[in-house]
């Protein structure tokens, strides 16, 4: 079942002065492997336009096809100041095309090529301004994935432009280059080492790209060299690039600090936001300086085989939402005990939640209840989701939380099994990153020593946020 | 006008959740509806739900195909279902008058159109009722279609399968109220989730539309009351797992 591919070749429906669905098409701009593009003019567009004509048709590979639909996908949907706009498209069957604006400015290939040396306060700019543009992306749920300076323009005000989406991820459509046949698809000296083993949906990937990026413009040389076997590739998954300062003498130690941090081989141990990386840019004062910073040497022989041990069993960090990249969505918990029958204290619980909940307009609540033993599944295929224990409990959290009328997506539900209710609270904690526990301190009785108080404590003891304890 | 369609399945006699669904379809002009099968079992309104959807096929505004369920109440299928399901399909048959079962009878089993297929489960085979959770069902699926877009319920959970360079098919989780393209130059299987019983943890009603002119698909969750339609659920002696089920989405 191959894709249909019979599309009449480019160059029979595309040529200078035909107009296809209104766009007076121009001259060919540029001619690459993938795609041609086209200055043209439409009546009622006044902003100059570039059509983009992807290679297919009968005599071409078929990943030309895929990009292009992956580009127009992700272009059609993006609204941001930092991508061209995009203007129209053409029947993918028949004559496709994109149409977008035509963004002046130069890549910034061509200042690298030209020999161009950078200040350090160009580089800081540029970097900034990019991780701006890929902020925007991040926030809209695309990933570009394919940030090299060829896919950078930059116009004479020093505004910055991000082409080519033929290659990026987007959250909310489905990933048409998921599962194909090569992995490691991207530009060899700034893809990420998650890209190298074939992970398309982690945002992060793009801050590793600007560090390469930012590390060129300071040294003139690439981080990882420009790799042509998957064996080099592999490399960045371990190896630490030489240090900057130790090539250019004149960059700050900050800034140092902040292009390795870039360039660490798990994305958990990057800048978390492109966001947060734009604001250490401009205010390095606020730059937490580590060992990375004051790294002169290139590691020993010893260290690097140490470091290639260790990747042997590289395993990439979880990708999380390219949207969640952000720390103004804390997660709260509300451990809830549903034996607990004094209607005060739930009152009170409730109240809290309610009131927390407001202070943070982008947090969640996660309602958790804990139940000893593992329940008995149904066998049946239709209902084997979720035995009618747990949904009992369910159900119960579900009351607790009808009157703090939350949208879905700002509140879940959780029932854990564990014999011990108070380490695998703190552990669920932990695994989600929470911000706050909720607990109510039941039992009135000062005498009366019951597991769930016992809980209570080690709670508190051990668990790795705040704990929030509501009395009533 | 370009047309949309309203795709509709695993209504399970849920009332509430239809008539919300319904004036959402209405309030984003929705031109045509397609009900996917299983309108009845599980929940408390089999009558009210078959009548409205009776009107609507008799009006030519919309089609439906058969599900299990709904074949279960003219044909024994104890041995396929669980004992909750059987329980309200026993129910569901002292509720029904001769002329709805006669109008569950006459649905037919999978509709073809030009460019789209419309089946309960899966186009293969469809009177065997098999699920399209994976690439390989959803494979199976469209070589037995032959259609650019078939649109399935049965498996509960909203999925969109779309057709890779190698051909395989792969399995995208939709976030609601996204338009997806679907260019026809692939071939696509959308599982447009369950109208009457959510199971992925969210209780909001599931359905989409999709818009052939434009080539998109959206899928759409609607929130409705889920607490009245699990009281229906209670009070007609249905056994309390169906209930529970409606309010926790599970």
């Amino acid at each position: 079942m191959p894709i249909n591919t019979d599309i009449e070749a480019v160059d029979e429906i595309f040529q200078d002065g035909k107009v296809v669905d209104g766009f007076i098409l121009g001259t060919e701009v540029h001619r690459g492997g993938m795609a041609s593009l086209y200055s043209a003019t439409k009546e009622g567009i006044d902003v100059p336009i570039l059509l983009k004509i992807p290679r297919v048709g009968r005599d071409q590979p078929v990943e030309s096809l895929i990009g292009f639909e992956t580009e127009l996908t992700i272009l059609r949907s993006l609204k941001s100041p930092y991508v061209p706009k995009y203007l129209g498209s053409g029947n993918m069957a028949t004559h496709p095309y994109i149409a977008m604006e035509r963004v002046t400015g130069r890549p910034l290939e061509d200042s690298i090529k030209e020999g161009k040396v950078f200040t350090i306060d160009e580089v800081v700019r540029i970097g900034a301004d990019l991780a701006q543009a890929v902020q925007s992306l991040h926030s809209q749920g695309a990933i570009h994935l394919d940030i090299k300076p060829e896919n950078i323009l930059i116009d004479d005000q020093g505004k910055l432009t991000l082409i080519d989406f033929g290659l990026s991820h987007h959250a909310r459509f489905p990933d048409l280059l998921a599962e194909e046949m090569r992995k490691g698809i991207g530009s060899a000296p700034y893809i990420s080492p998650e890209q190298v083993i074939g992970i398309r949906s982690d945002y992060r990937s793009d801050i590793f790209s600007i560090g390469v990026i930012m590390y060129e413009l300071l040294t003139g040389e690439l981080p990882f060299g420009n790799p042509q076997t998957m064996s080099d590739l592999r490399k960045r998954m371990w190896a630490q690039a030489f240090p900057p300062r130790a090539i250019r003498k004149e960059i700050p130690r900050w800034l140092q600090e902040i292009v390795l941090r870039c360039l660490e081989p798990r994305a958990a141990d990057r800048y978390q936001s492109a966001a947060r990386l734009r604001q250490v840019l401009l205010d390095h004062e606020i730059v937490t300086l580590t060992e990375r910073a004051d790294r002169v040497d290139p590691l020993s022989f010893w260290d690097n085989l140490k470091r290639m041990f260790r990747a042997a069993g590289y395993e990439p960090s979880p990708s999380p939402r390219p949207s969640m990249g952000n720390y103004d969505a804390p997660l709260m918990i509300a451990a809830i005990d549903t034996r607990q029958s004094d209607a005060d204290l739930r009152e009170r619980m409730q109240t809290t939640a309610k009131n927390l909940l407001c202070a943070y307009s982008e947090s969640r609540l996660v309602c958790i209840s804990t139940i000893a033993g593992t329940p008995t599944f149904e066998g049946n295929h239709e209902s084997e989701t979720a035995s009618g224990i747990v949904r009992g409990h369910l159900v119960q959290l579900m009351e607790w939380a009808k009157p703090l009328k939350l949208p879905p997506e700002r509140i879940s539900y959780h029932v854990l099994e564990a014999l011990d209710p108070a380490s695998r609270i703190v552990e669920f904690a932990k695994d989600n990153d929470a911000s706050l526990i909720l607990i109510g301190a039941s039992h009135k009785l000062p005498n009366k020593v019951t597991p769930w108080r016992t809980s209570m404590t080690k709670i508190v003891e051990e668990a790795p946020c705040s704990v929030h304890i509501v009395r009533a | 006008m370009n047309e949309r369609i309203g795709l509709f399945a695993d209504l399970h006699s849920n009332l509430e959740a239809f008539d919300a669904c319904m004036e959402q379809a209405k309030e984003l002009g929705v031109t045509r509806m397609v009900f996917l099968g299983d309108i009845v079992g599980y929940n408390a309104d089999p009558g009210a739900v078959i009548d409205r959807i009776g009107e609507m096929v008799a009006n030519k505004k919309a089609i439906a195909v058969l599900g299990n369920h709904d074949q279960a109440v003219f044909e024994d299928h104890s041995k396929q279902m669980n004992a909750s399901a059987n329980a309200a399909i026993e129910w569901t048959k002292s509720q029904l008058n001769a002329t709805q079962v006669q109008f569950l009878k006459d649905l037919p089993l999978m509709i073809q159109e030009e460019n789209i297929c419309f089946v309960h489960a899966s186009a293969h085979n469809p009177a065997d009722w098999n699920y399209i959770t994976d690439s390989m069902s959803a494979w199976h699926c469209v070589q037995s279609s032959g259609k650019t877009y078939t649109f399935v319920g049965h498996a509960h959970e909203q999925a969109l399968f779309y057709q890779s360079a190698v051909g395989k098919l792969i399995r995208f989780a939709p976030h609601p109220g996204d338009e997806v393209p679907v260019m026809h130059h692939r071939q696509w299987v959308g599982v447009v989730g369950s109208l009457g019983q959510p199971r992925d943890g969210n209780p909001e009603a599931c359905f989409a539309v999709f818009e052939p002119e434009l080539e998109v698909l959206t899928f759409h969750r609607t929130a409705y009351d889920q607490f009245t339609a699990a009281d229906k659920v209670r009070r007609a002696g249905l056994p309390e797992d169906l209930a529970n089920r409606l309010i926790t989405g599970k």
